[in-house]
């Protein structure tokens, strides 16, 4: 079954004076986010970026990938804690996101660890639509 | 220009089909979003999901480009309404692939025909970072509709 996502956005102005409102959104969990190229390019101010906006979705895709591959391993985790760092080149694009991760997973050691966050980061969707990023890393560890 | 980064933090508890997370913006635009696997590909039930914060990201690059364009050209954008829809499905192999986003535009300006903005809005996809990307690995389609400017919105 096909699922869809939809995400509206208002702009108004010039790219590099203007800006923009993230709303609505399907689930209407995010409504109301601002956007402007300053925030994206230079100093946030609180503003999200279509880049923060990545490193969630990637960082919530692979979490749920990484808990799908633990418990068919066996190995259900208590908790798992992710980051996803996007670097983005003005004038390039992303060229690259760095993957982050911690996890409390009971009977299982390091590396089996690290090779279902391996599977996680191969096949999640989001990695899988990201695939034309130079380089996506990955960082794993066990906490106890 | 200097790069830029931008991260997001992720907390997620227990199995895929029974857990839940919460998700949180590093420039704090949003704080502890819960999402679950039920909600990513059934009813969104109020939950933002990966597909849904890949849309929001696909439609606010694809804003910027848009507006760049029409900048360029020498027809600033008075309004731009951009939506992007992801779609996430089942493959053949039975695992779950973004296999499209389809991105809408609608501008009110003036000084430009239909086809030119249409012409205008094929770049700016092409010239948007995650339209690129995205193209890799799924299928990314442009639509572009101007608008009267009596509408009042």
């Amino acid at each position: 079954m096909a699922t869809d996502r939809k995400a509206e956005v208002t702009w108004q102005g010039d790219l590099m004076s203007g800006n923009g409102s993230i709303d609505p959104v399907t689930s209407g969990a995010i409504g109301g986010l601002e956007v402007s190229w300053p925030a994206r390019a230079e100093e946030p101010g609180g503003k999200t970026s279509p880049e923060e906006l990545i490193a969630a979705a990637h960082a919530t895709c692979f979490s749920m990938a990484l808990s799908h591959g633990l418990a068919q391993a066996g190995h259900p985790p208590e908790e798992l804690k992710t980051s996803a760092t996007v670097t983005f080149q003005p004038g390039e694009g992303i060229t690259k996101i760095a993957l982050d991760v911690a996890g409390r997973v009971p009977g299982i050691d390091a590396g089996a660890f690290q090779q279902a966050a391996d599977g996680a980061k191969q096949n999640c969707p989001v990695s899988k639509a990201l695939t034309g990023v130079p380089e996506i890393s990955l960082t794993a560890r066990l906490e106890s | 220009m200097p790069r830029v980064q931008r991260e997001a933090n992720v907390t997620w508890e227990g199995n895929v089909a029974r857990g839940s997370g919460a998700i949180t913006a590093g420039t704090g635009a949003f704080d502890e979003l819960p999402y679950s696997l039920a909600t990513r590909i059934e009813r969104a039930d109020g939950k933002t999901s990966p597909e849904e914060l890949l849309a929001a990201a696909h439609a606010a690059c694809f804003a910027m480009s848009v507006a760049s364009e029409l900048t360029s050209a020498g027809t600033p954008p008075e309004h731009l309404d951009i939506t992007a829809t992801v779609t996430l499905d089942q493959v053949e192999d039975g695992s779950h692939r973004i296999v499209s986003s389809e991105l809408l535009a609608r501008a009110r300006v003036t000084g430009i025909d239909a086809a030119g903005f249409e012409r205008l809005a094929q770049a700016a996809s092409e010239g948007c970072t995650l339209s690129k990307l995205i193209e890799a690995s799924a299928k990314v389609t442009v639509n572009a509709r101007l608008e009267g400017g009596t509408d009042g919105d």
